[in-house]
């Protein structure tokens, strides 16, 4: 039973086809999606998004931004979507280590760093996963 | 009458200059069809996001945002101007910093701080010259400005507006509206006062399927009005870029014509001036072929 996923990023559209399924990284937890889910708009979170389709598992990873479920469409806004075959665990590492080592002496700066760190850890996870 | 060879080297070199214009005009052509590209696809997002919008509010949410609140006394403003790096693009930039200077001067007039940011070379200089102080400078954009770049100093804004550093933003660029019509524009980006319009826009919505929100509806408005400044300011860049190219495409098709009709103008008068050489020459043999016959 198929469910169309329309990823749209401000470049361009990164993404728009059928698919099975999609397991969505929300701002709270992974949320599965299948055709008849009921009409909804989340906030997404940093992760891995995985499309199941006849071919087999797709994964990108997703830098925030909203979802929206109606009429057995998805639509995922994002700032980046990057497949997840295009990130190197090393430089990601070295991402991570970058931004945990960032200062935080003022809460703006601690909001920044739990961001670029959640950003980061997200990043990590989808290019661990993918290998 | 003008030296034949002379005219000639004239009329070669021009002819020269028409192979360089008609190639600008020809990248032209191709960079504003890339940023036409990249406009409709930024189009397609904000309408997405209009339609969140549209959805939050149709569901009794409360619109409600420091970012859209407008502050009584402003302090300091922050006026960012969208210019190019390049010239030889008509009254592209001339006609964006005329539109500059009066705003400069009625902001400064009603707000005690101001400070002024500028994209683009031209803008630069433009500024320096009728003595406007400017602040960061970006010399980066070209035609296709990256959304990356632009999320760090939208969010560099957005850290100022959130601690109180600047109480208004506004952005001075050549909005798009059609390939024969791009108008130099004042738009006011913070407070985010333009999301009511957005609301209009998305109003038209068929579906009327009941929405649920997760984790909740203010923490999805929390994060969407930050996200359409974002999007709103890299439409403005993006605007301003095939503004660009418009401007760049038209000036050098004026610039090829022009020197299409000098090139038949100068083949005319080189022309002439070669048939008077040769008169002037069978004159002097006929007038020494009569002398020896004397």
């Amino acid at each position: 039973m198929p469910i169309r996923c329309v990823v749209v990023t401000p470049e361009r559209t990164e993404l728009d086809r059928v698919v099975d399924s999609i397991i969505l990284p929300m701002y709270d937890g992974e949320l599965g999606i299948r055709r008849g889910r009921a009409a909804m708009i989340g906030r997404l979170g940093y992760g891995q998004m995985r499309l199941h389709t006849e071919a087999g598992i797709e994964s990108f990873f997703i830098d925030g931004g909203f979802a929206q479920v109606d009429q057995d469409v998805v639509s995922v806004l994002t700032s980046r979507a990057l497949p997840a075959g295009s990130l190197d665990v090393d430089q990601v590492e070295s991402e991570l280590a970058e931004a945990l080592a960032a200062p935080s002496s003022s809460p703006e700066q601690q909001r920044l760093k739990a961001a670029s760190v959640m950003r980061a850890r997200g990043m990590l996870r989808t290019a661990i996963r993918h290998q | 009458m003008a030296n034949a060879r002379a005219l000639d080297k004239r009329r070669k070199s021009i002819r020269n200059i028409r192979k360089i214009t008609r190639t600008m005009e020809l990248i032209a052509t191709a960079r504003y069809k890339k940023a036409m590209d990249r406009a409709a696809a930024v189009t397609a997002y904000t309408d997405q996001i209009t339609k969140v919008v549209a959805r939050l509010v149709a569901a009794g949410t409360e619109v409600q945002h420091p970012l859209l609140e407008t502050r009584d006394q402003p302090q300091t403003a922050r006026l960012l101007c969208l210019t190019s790096n390049r010239g030889l693009c008509g009254g592209y930039n001339a006609s964006v910093l005329r539109t500059i200077v009066p705003h400069v001067e009625s902001l400064r007039s009603s707000v005690p701080e101001l400070i002024v940011d500028v994209s683009g070379k031209r803008g630069i200089n433009g500024l320096k010259y009728r003595q406007i102080e400017t602040t960061d400078r970006y010399t980066q954009f070209e035609d296709q400005p990256p959304f990356d770049e632009i999320e760090k100093i939208a969010s560099e804004y957005l850290r100022q507006y959130a601690f109180g550093e600047i109480d208004r933003l506004d952005i001075v660029y050549t909005k798009f509206f059609s390939t024969s019509r791009q108008v130099p524009v004042v738009e006011t980006l913070l407070p985010l006062g333009s999301l009511t319009e957005t609301d209009g826009g998305g109003g038209g919505d068929d579906s009327t399927s009941e929405f649920e929100f997760l984790p909740s509806a203010e923490s999805i408005l929390e994060e969407i009005i930050p996200t359409s400044f974002k999007v709103k300011l890299f439409k403005c860049f993006l605007d301003a870029a095939v503004s660009e190219q418009v401007a760049r495409m038209i000036a050098m098709k004026g610039a090829t014509e022009s020197a299409g009709d000098m090139i038949k103008q100068l083949s005319m008068t080189y022309n002439r001036a070669r048939q008077s050489q040769i008169t002037g020459e069978i004159m002097e043999i006929i007038g020494g072929v009569e002398a020896l016959a004397k």
